[in-house]
């Protein structure tokens, strides 16, 4: 199997801050990976460098076998990145459904003159946009709060919104940053479900961070560890749980002492 | 109380307006328009020409400042130069008069790239300064180029006659500003419906996850710029006509405010509000002389002499009051009237 993804000793900085200093990883195309690793890790860093939103200080990040150092970041969604943000980003003024019309911008050609005119070409493409719109709505079982302005719906349900904008863009690799934070029980089972559905039925790749640890040990195949900046361990989710460095990251140096001593 | 609204086809959810009545209710409109010359009198049929065409200059800030999200003080300027655009075209070169319009849209649509540009960078109040200090720029540009633009002497106009048919009279001249009236507001809605649209109100609400949506953000706000440049610019010239003389005095900077003050009042990013507004906007300095008339002569004698000075003092006081009481604007009010009515007499 290829990766989808590769990272290579990606870097970034800020002023004397090294927020991610030479971190490699491989995603593969087909499998849920996750990012996991304590506040301020720069696991959200790494997302901002693989979707364009900042620009790498060193290394480099290969998708789909492209350099994307050489793409325009404003052509990242179209190459097939799609995310979700840690606090949401929604357009807030307006409705479900205009939200995930917005993420099926660049599948769409229309451009100011051929709106102003909305015949023909126009129509139908809009038309079509409307109609995956709806399976995606369906898909996710958003159609009650279709017509609502998001800004007034809750936390769990703009998380949602915000994940079905991201698969409008029909992308090959899925970022999801922290989808759980902040949701009750069912609200996470929804999502472990739709995260499994979103690779399975729609053969989109998930890298995802996530704070939740059973979620991560529940779905990923493929689990990678970042603490401050620099990657400590990789493996599959069983392989990670046991590793010491993961262990201390999470815990501290002496609490894993202790536990390794009383045999936990 | 209404119940259900069922869609067939996907065609029907893209549909401008899916109620019957909305259309029935805009045709009476357009109906009432089309009457209106031959019932109002000269002077209450100038404040109609000038509504419509206030909706027309709106319609076009609206795109920049309600859909993008970005404040332009320096609108006054595209609004000028559309006017001498149209009126050097015309009355200077005896063009024909859509050349002229066509110039007047297409001339404020080249200066919007130049004040467009900085708009890449700035944000907010940045911006705002940079377009204001544009508007007075073009004013002195006027100014200096007389031989194009005859300077502080200012060009006469014409009222167009277009395919043998003539728009002299006030009757002509209000169906020619109700057509472009008409045709901007279906414009608007029809960018606001579309790719488009949903990009420029991207950028307003999170141009951080507009970009990742793979909207071109630098592309995306010249477009907004240009297409709300040009709208202006046609404002500009139906106003040069109005006025049969276009002259840098004829376009003060409170036209600027003016068009701000109706955006709010009516409610921002709505093609309704920027409607609403307008009329609001346009009719209260008359509606007050008039209620404080009843009062005493000598309030109507301050009214005639200080009108530009208690202008300003009235849309300052009606932008307060509306941001304080109803922020969400004319339009705010009327989605919450029409929820209450829809539902009457339950609460909800």
């Amino acid at each position: 199997m290829t990766a989808l993804l590769s990272v290579q000793n990606l870097s970034k900085r800020f002023g004397g801050l090294q927020a991610v200093a030479d971190v490699s990883l491989d995603a593969t195309a087909g499998e849920i990976c996750s990012v996991i690793g304590p506040n301020g890790a720069g696991k959200t860093t790494l997302f901002n460098m693989i979707s364009g939103v900042l620009r790498p200080s060193g290394g480099r990040i290969l998708f789909d076998g492209v350099d994307l150092a050489t793409v325009s970041p404003s052509r990242f969604a179209a190459i097939g990145i799609g995310r979700t943000f840690q606090n949401l980003a929604l357009f807030k003024h307006g409705t479900v459904v205009e939200n995930i019309l917005t993420g099926r911008h660049t599948h769409l050609r229309s451009n100011v003159l051929d709106a102003v005119i909305f015949f023909g070409r126009t129509r139908r493409e809009e038309i079509e946009a409307r109609q995956r719109v709806e399976h995606i709505i369906e898909f996710l079982e958003i159609e009650h709060i279709r017509d609502a302005i998001v800004g007034t719906l809750s936390y769990g349900q703009q998380k949602r919104v915000e994940l079905a904008r991201a698969l409008a863009c029909e992308p090959k690799l899925l970022l999801l940053d922290e989808m759980v934070s902040g949701m009750n029980q069912e609200e996470t089972e929804d999502i472990a479900r739709f995260v499994l559905d979103i690779r399975d039925d729609l053969g989109i790749t998930v890298l995802m961070i996530e704070h939740e640890m059973r979620i991560v040990m529940d779905i990923s195949d493929r689990v990678h560890v970042l603490n401050f900046g620099r990657k400590i361990a990789e493996g599959t989710p069983a392989e990670v749980r046991r590793d010491p460095a993961v262990t201390e990251a999470y815990l501290g140096g002496h609490r894993a002492e202790a536990l390794a001593k009383v045999g936990a | 109380m209404r119940t259900g609204d069922f869609k067939q086809t996907y065609g029907e959810l893209v549909t401008l307006v899916d109620s019957p009545p909305v259309w029935l209710w805009s045709a009476v409109l357009v109906a009432g328009l089309i009457a209106a010359p031959f019932v109002l009198n000269s002077y209450a049929l100038s404040f109609l020409m000038i509504i419509l065409i206030t909706v027309v200059g709106t319609l076009g800030l609206n795109i920049l400042t309600g859909y993008t999200g970005l404040i332009s003080l320096g609108h006054v300027g595209f609004l000028v130069t559309g006017a001498y655009a149209y009126a050097v075209l015309v009355s200077k070169y005896q063009m024909h008069p859509l050349v002229g319009f066509l110039g007047a849209g297409v001339v404020p649509a080249l200066a919007s790239l130049i004040v467009g540009a900085p708009s890449l960078r700035l944000k907010g109040l940045y911006l705002a300064i940079t377009t204001l200090a544009f508007s007075f720029i073009i004013n002195t540009v006027i100014l200096e180029a007389r031989w194009l633009t005859n300077g502080a002497r200012g060009i006469s106009v014409q009222r167009p006659e277009i395919f043998g048919f003539s728009f002299d009279s006030d009757a002509a001249f209000t169906y020619l500003c109700l057509g472009f009236a008409v045709l901007t507001l279906f414009a608007t809605l029809n960018i606001r419906r579309s790719r488009a649209g949903r990009a420029f109100v991207a950028i307003r609400d999170n141009d951080t996850a507009a970009r990742v949506m793979g909207i071109n953000l630098h592309a995306y706000k010249l477009f907004a710029f240009v297409t709300s440049a040009f709208i202006t610019g046609l404002a500009g010239a139906l106003y040069g006509i109005y006025l049969s003389f276009v002259s840098v005095e004829g376009f003060p900077f409170l036209l600027s405010i003016e068009a701000l003050a109706i955006l709010i009042v009516g409610g921002l990013g709505s093609a309704l509000g920027a409607v609403l507004g307008t009329i609001l906007i346009v009719l209260l300095p008359e509606a007050t002389r008039f209620v404080f008339s009843l009062f005493s002569a000598q309030i109507d004698a301050v009214f005639t002499t200080g009108a530009q000075e208690l202008k300003s003092m009235l849309y300052g006081l009606v932008i307060i009051l509306f941001l304080r009481f109803q922020p969400r604007g004319l339009v705010g009010a009327w989605h919450d009237i029409r929820r209450m009515w829809v539902n009457w007499p339950l609460r909800y």
